[in-house]
């Protein structure tokens, strides 16, 4: 929602409209970047003093060395299950702790055995497991090289760009006795380490104070063979990352970006410091735990070259401005293990409630009651479903969070339920930053607590944001999001029932009147400085919420909390979204491979502003956008304050159909969605996600980000170009076929196919092979479907076979961690379609049936036969489209919780 | 689900002739008669007559299942005996909402739906009521104001007319002095202008002649000038106001009681145009001299002084014809009933202009929009839109401002009262 008003004041003032570059720092204006940016690849002075060597089963020790300061380091490294090895650094004897990440891995990982293959003065060969997988550790200079059979995997330190800035004392703060015997010494260093910026630094007006002096490290990862990496979001850019050699690096910063620009590698709102590197023999990752400012920069030797003889090689290297080198290396080899890899660490996409797949509708803001209910009727006019209706901001008592603006917001309870007896929901804004007002009883509570973070002196951190003076509570302490989580309940958040949700902004955290709109760094949470911690503020602040909402139910109720703010963890936690867009065109593009960058490191549930937050969009705009969004996991439009009302209704009838058609077409889709989601919960793979994730073969598909698939079988190609006439979209596999969902039209595989489009065109495409379950009956809300009866699409594949499953459970409730739900498969090969249980210990029953089976590509049939559990036979009418051979089976009328088939004669 | 479908499908086995179709009107009764076959309404398609309403959708138009969810086109039809008739989307069939008040469209869902259409009726009745007797008063009101509105659209219309006839006379006038005007400039441009010494003090600016200047102190026109006629038009400079003495006019007659014009050419027109004691009297407004058409002597400076306040007067007048034409032209309705409104303030402190009526075609005053207002912080200007709506008294009702600078009102006003409204009254099945 938010953008920074100081900034928008100078804005308006300017009149340019983008991002003003200067709020925010480059590498060079980031003392430890520009630091370790100077250093160039070349000798490590690191050396590894085998002779510490230790070895049990599962963990390998080892004392590194630094030549040029006769600093220890400590490595260490573990073979962890599923086929990944973690590297750990860390100072031998640290002059105090340096910060390790918590609460980001959901358990301690599970080691596998290591062992001892050579040694000599040179190094150790060690086995990684079963797999002829073999980890080198070079000692002059210190090198790891992870091998399989001849094979290269992965070299760390190969490039000699490992640097740890080890803690020490200020030289003028040491002991008065020491002053005069190092005096000397001292003159000298300290005039080095002023230019630095080690022991202070400052940004326009902000100081940073560092007490804690350099803490910076770093390390480069080699990736031979190598030529596409993706990840590190958030930025607004393309899906393939693009080497930053003639720029800056790409950066992991949470910070509020006020009118962010486009294809660029500044940060954003959020930050997962995990990247994949894909060739079509193998995808590898590698997550880099540090929740401290981090850059990335990538470099490669065929960048830029349109032939080359070399081999192609990807080389990339991490600055973390403090904390250890923690770095979990996902040794793959497919797309998908990686995914369950990286699943295994930080835990899978959360399970959302059914309605928060439908459609929402947002705005900054509704203004009160009387217009949240004509908004709520508008849709009922025109037929249009929605689940969700969003408060923002305004909605509050002056900004004073988890309070209602008692003129516009009397009755809060009344109106949430004329919303339930729709069978809709609400949700309702609560920011991290707290209104400094002593008549305010979260502030006092967190104030008596101590809960805020503290600032460099040790009062409370105080900022400005949308309240004015503002506190911060510090969500990394346990205590506090234990208390924030039961503010969450129905008697302590007046006005609150079961259907209101929860939306965490501003989490970055943003402060309007911090460095970089952000909180200092030299402010305290406890033990440590919001240096070591910033990028996890986001995280905690969604964790705690949605323990709340859980809470409040009695851990009966899934939870629904959409963020800004995010970092590696936060799937488990809800939904983000990609900020503060614009109403342009370029910002719909950018929303496909935001979201893909998002889905492949886990954090599924993500969705773009539809229509663009600033600015007004025009209708041609705002209808390929919400085209687009009803395609993408999180579907919801918002708009700011200032624009134009933008209800979907307001830019007359044609505009409203076509609108109402794709919102609807989400609708008949929400089983797949729903289904998908699952999938996500249960494996950590993306739900929408880049096609070379399917086709990891095919090199065609590794930089495609104007299309994208949603699970497997559905390919979505949006227009997004002003004007369009027709989109070009390559529909992968060689031996595959895609059917149009809207015309049923087949198409082969593996060619690139033009589309000619009109305004009502959204070219998707299902995967010959598949068979997808709707809802045809689109109705006010995703819970009035609940009971509505499936129709399957079979679309058979040149083998004349699909594939499909059918999930069911209450759509709300942790019961399906109960084993409550339907889970089936649906197969059709040799002309018989039949549907068999997947999960046999599991049981729910349904009053949902199958309404209807349209098979794509089939032929005409003379007899069709159903035969249901209890071994009844009947015959089923059935309607056959030659022109597009498409057999339409009428109502089998069967449970869709029951085994049955249908045989085509 | 599954089981009530088989119940309901015996049934229907059993009392197939007093079976009723759901979800239809009585008018639709007649596509919907017992026959083994059922031909969709659109004509598409001929299904058996149990696919009607089985919960499956076979007509392209949805006209197959006018009592389930199944079609996505389709309609079901809430007879609401109590309450008013009418259609719902066929996917608030059974989607546990109670949408008819008769509860008719849940027949088959969780929800507990009470038949609520005799309160509804009940509520609708009175609120009727209310509306009618408040349309009653309004409707007299407005009559009232009709009546007032064309009172004053044609005063208003008089006040046109005079305002017309004033101009037109004002225009001759012009005319008039427009003339003259030009006669003076030429009688000066043939005179070679004295030098400039006295000049604006003695002839006011004014070209004039030996002729001229004699034929204006010549009062009786015979030929001479008298002391009488000196007393009369000339002054001292210094002291307008102070008639000369006798012995002063004789002194200027060159000590005689007479002068002809030669001897006037030689002595008084001398010290008139060089001396600067004396001057010819301001006689500006002087009865007569207005009138007097060949100006042989012209003050030119009265004459385009003259001009100018005629020229002033006839904008003057064009300007408040100008703006009542305006005014007039505003659309007030078909019987200026919306003139009162003119120029009343109803206040909220945004100035905006007043754009047009903008109601739908059936009820165009039923809205008006006011448009380029005072520029609205962050772009744009603010703008309004006013929905009238029938009441016994002219008052704003509501401001809203849905999108930051855009205005909704309500106002209320009895000239909004629509006669049509009442025809229209409580339906039948109340």
């Amino acid at each position: 929602m938010a953008p920074v008003l100081v900034l928008w004041l100078a804005m308006s003032l300017s009149g340019t409209w983008a991002v003003d570059k200067g709020n925010f720092k480059t590498c060079d204006q980031s003392a430890f970047c520009k630091r370790q940016r100077a250093l160039k690849p070349g000798d490590s002075p690191y050396r590894a003093l085998l002779e510490t060597m230790e070895l049990t089963n599962t963990r390998l020790t080892l004392q590194l060395i630094n030549d040029n300061n006769k600093v220890r380091l400590l490595l260490e490294l573990y073979r962890l299950q599923g086929n990944m090895t973690r590297v750990k650094i860390n100072e031998l004897k640290p002059l105090k702790p340096r910060f390790e990440v918590p609460d980001v891995l959901i358990t301690e990982p599970s080691t596998e055995p290591l062992s001892l293959l050579s040694q000599d003065e040179n190094g150790v060969v060690l086995s990684l497991g079963t797999e002829s997988q073999r980890v080198i550790i070079s000692a002059r200079p210190f090198r790891l090289d992870i091998m399989e059979g001849p094979e290269v995997l992965m070299s760390l330190n190969s490039r000699g760009l490992l640097a740890f800035e080890h803690l020490r004392m200020r030289k003028d703060t040491s002991l008065l006795i020491h002053i005069l015997a190092q005096w000397m010494i001292s003159i000298f260093k300290e005039e080095e380490e002023k230019v630095d910026g080690m022991w202070e630094e400052t940004f326009k007006s902000h100081s940073d104070s560092k007490p804690n002096g350099p803490s910076a490290i770093s390390l480069d990862f080699s990736l031979p063979g190598v030529e596409h990496v993706y990840g590190i979001p958030e930025h607004a850019d393309t899906l393939r990352l693009k080497t930053t050699d003639n720029g800056d690096p790409y950066r992991l910063y949470n910070l509020d970006v006020f009118q962010y620009e486009l294809y660029n590698p500044m940060a954003l709102y959020g930050a997962v410091p995990v990247m994949l590197a894909h060739k079509a023999q193998r995808t590898t990752g590698i997550f880099w735990l540090n929740a401290a400012e981090t850059w990335v920069d990538i470099s490669s030797n065929t960048a830029g070259k349109v032939c080359s003889s070399e081999t192609p090689q990807t080389d990339v290297r991490w600055i973390s401005e403090s904390g250890i080198i923690d770095v979990f290396i996902m040794l793959g080899p497919t797309p998908k293990d990686v995914f369950s890899q990286y699943a295994s660490l930080t835990g899978t996409q959360s399970f959302p409630p059914l309605a928060a797949v439908g459609y929402h509708q947002c705005r900054w803001n509704y203004n009160d009651q009387e217009d949240v209910a004509s908004v709520d009727a508008g849709f009922d006019e025109h037929d249009i479903p929605y689940d969700y209706i969003w408060l923002d901001i305004e909605h509050t008592d002056g900004k004073r969070y988890f309070t209602w603006d008692s003129h516009k917001f009397a009755s809060p309870k009344e109106m949430l339920q004329a919303l339930e007896d729709k069978k809709r929901k609400m949700v309702a804004i609560v920011d991290p930053h707290i209104k400094v007002d002593s008549n305010y009883k979260i502030h006092n509570e967190i104030r008596n607590k101590g809960f805020y973070i503290k600032n460099k002196d040790g009062g409370d951190y105080e900022g400005w944001c949308w309240p004015g003076s503002a506190g911060y509570p510090d969500f990394t302490r346990p205590d506090m999001r234990a208390w924030w989580a039961s503010m969450f309940a129905y008697d302590q958040y007046e006005g609150t029932a079961e259907n209101l949700y929860t939306w965490n902004d501003m989490n970055e955290p943003s402060v309007f009147n911090g460095p970089e709109v952000t909180m200092h760094k030299d402010a305290v949470h406890g033990a440590w400085e919001h240096r070591d911690v910033h990028n996890l503020y986001g995280l905690y602040v969604q964790m705690a919420t949605a323990e709340g909402q859980i809470q409040r139910s009695g851990g009966v109720e899934r939870p629904f909390v959409l963020t800004r703010a995010f970092f590696a963890g936060s799937q488990r936690y809800g939904a983000v979204w990609t900020g503060d867009n614009a109403a342009e065109w370029d910002h719909l593009k950018v929303s496909i491979p935001m979201c893909l960058s998002l889905g492949l490191v886990g954090i599924s549930f993500c969705g773009a502003d539809v229509g663009g937050f600033f600015k007004s969009p025009s209708t041609e705009l705002l209808v390929r956008w919400y085209q687009t969004g009803a395609y993408q996991p999180f579907f919801r439009a918002h708009a700011h304050l200032d624009t134009p009302r933008r209800e979907p209704w307001l830019f007359g009838p044609e505009n409203t159909a076509l609108i109402r058609d794709v919102v609807r077409q989400r609708y008949t889709l929400l089983p797949y969605w729903y289904q998908q989601f699952y999938h996500a919960y249960r494996t950590g793979e993306p739900i929408m996600r880049p096609l070379w994730v399917e086709y990891p073969q095919d090199p065609a598909t590794f930089a495609l980000d104007d299309e994208f698939l949603i699970g497997k079988d559905l390919l979505v190609h949006p227009v997004t170009e002003e004007g369009a006439r027709g989109v070009t979209a390559y529909l992968p596999g060689k031996d595959q076929v895609w059917f149009d969902v809207h015309t049923f039209q087949k198409h082969n595989g593996a060619q690139s196919l033009y589309i000619p489009v009109t305004m009502s065109s959204i070219p998707v495409f299902q995967r010959g092979g598949s068979i997808i379950p709707r809802k045809m009956r689109v109705r006010r809300s995703s819970s009035c479907m609940t009971h509505d009866p499936y129709t399957l699409y079979v679309a058979l594949n040149l083998q004349r076979t699909a594939e499909g499953e059918l999930y069911i459970d209450d759509g709300h409730t942790f019961n399906y961690e109960k084993k409550e739900f339907i889970h089936r498969r649906l197969s059709f090969a040799k002309n018989m379609l039949s549907s068999v249980n997947l999960a046999t210990d599991a049981e729910f029953s349904t009053g949902s049936w199958i309404e209807r089976i349209v098979i794509l590509g089939a032929s005409k049939p003379s007899k069709v036969t159903l035969k249901t559990a209890d071994g009844q036979e009947s015959q089923l009418e059935f309607d056959f489209d030659a022109s597009m051979s498409v057999l339409t089976l009428r109502k089998p009328g069967v449970n869709a919780g029951l085994d049955w088939n249908v045989m085509l004669q | 689900m599954h089981f009530h479908m088989i119940i309901v499908a015996v049934f229907w086995f059993g009392f197939v002739d007093s079976r009723k179709i759901r979800g239809i009107s009585s008018s639709y009764k007649r596509f919907f008669r017992e026959r083994k076959s059922f031909l969709c309404i659109d004509g598409s398609k001929i299904i058996p007559f149990e696919q009607v309403n089985d919960d499956y959708c076979d007509c392209e138009d949805g006209s197959d299942e006018p009592g389930t969810s199944a079609c996505p086109q389709g309609r079901f039809y809430c007879t609401n005996l109590g309450f008013r008739p009418h259609y719902i989307p066929s996917s608030r069939v059974n989607d546990g909402i109670c949408d008819c008040c008769d509860a008719s469209d849940e027949y088959n869902s969780h929800a507990h739906c009470q038949n609520a259409c005799w309160n509804l009726g009940q509520r609708e009745r009175a609120y009727v009521e209310g509306q009618m007797r408040t349309l009653d008063e309004g409707l007299q009101l407005k009559q009232q104001l009709i009546e007032e509105g064309v009172l004053l659209w044609r005063e208003k219309q008089a006040q046109l007319r005079e305002l017309q006839q004033v101009a037109e006379d004002l225009q001759t006038k012009l005319e008039e002095r427009r003339s003259r005007k030009q006669e003076a400039d030429r009688l000066k441009e043939q005179t070679p202008r004295p030098p400039e010494a006295g000049d604006g003090r003695l002839f006011r600016g004014q070209n004039s002649t030996v002729t001229g200047t004699f034929k204006l102190l010549d009062s009786n026109k015979d030929g001479s000038i008298t002391v009488d006629e000196v007393q009369a038009k000339v002054a001292l400079v210094h002291d307008e106001e102070r008639v000369l003495s006798e012995d002063e006019a004789v002194a200027l007659l060159g000590g005689d009681h007479q002068m002809d014009l030669t001897t006037f050419q030689h002595t008084l027109w001398d010290i008139l145009t060089n001396g600067g004691r004396v001057k010819i009297k301001d006689t500006h407004g002087a009865p007569g001299v207005g009138e007097d058409p060949p100006l042989k002597v012209a003050d030119r400076e009265w004459e385009a002084t003259n001009l100018k306040k005629v020229e002033e007067a006839y904008d003057t007048v064009n300007m408040e014809i100008s703006d009542l034409r305006e005014k007039l032209a505003i659309d007030y309705g078909p019987d200026w009933e919306f003139l009162f409104l003119n120029s009343q303030c109803y206040k909220l402190k945004v100035y905006e202009r007043w754009g047009m009526w903008e109601g739908p075609p059936k009820n165009q005053y039923g809205r008006m929009v006011y448009e380029n207002g005072e520029p609205c912080w962050q772009g744009g200007s603010r703008s309004t839109t006013v929905t009238l709506t029938c009441g016994t008294e002219t008052a704003l009702r509501s401001v809203k401002e849905p999108s930051k600078c855009q205005y909704i009102m309500d106002f209320q006003t009895p000239v909004a009262c629509q006669p049509v409204l009442k025809q229209r009254g409580i339906h039948s099945e109340l």
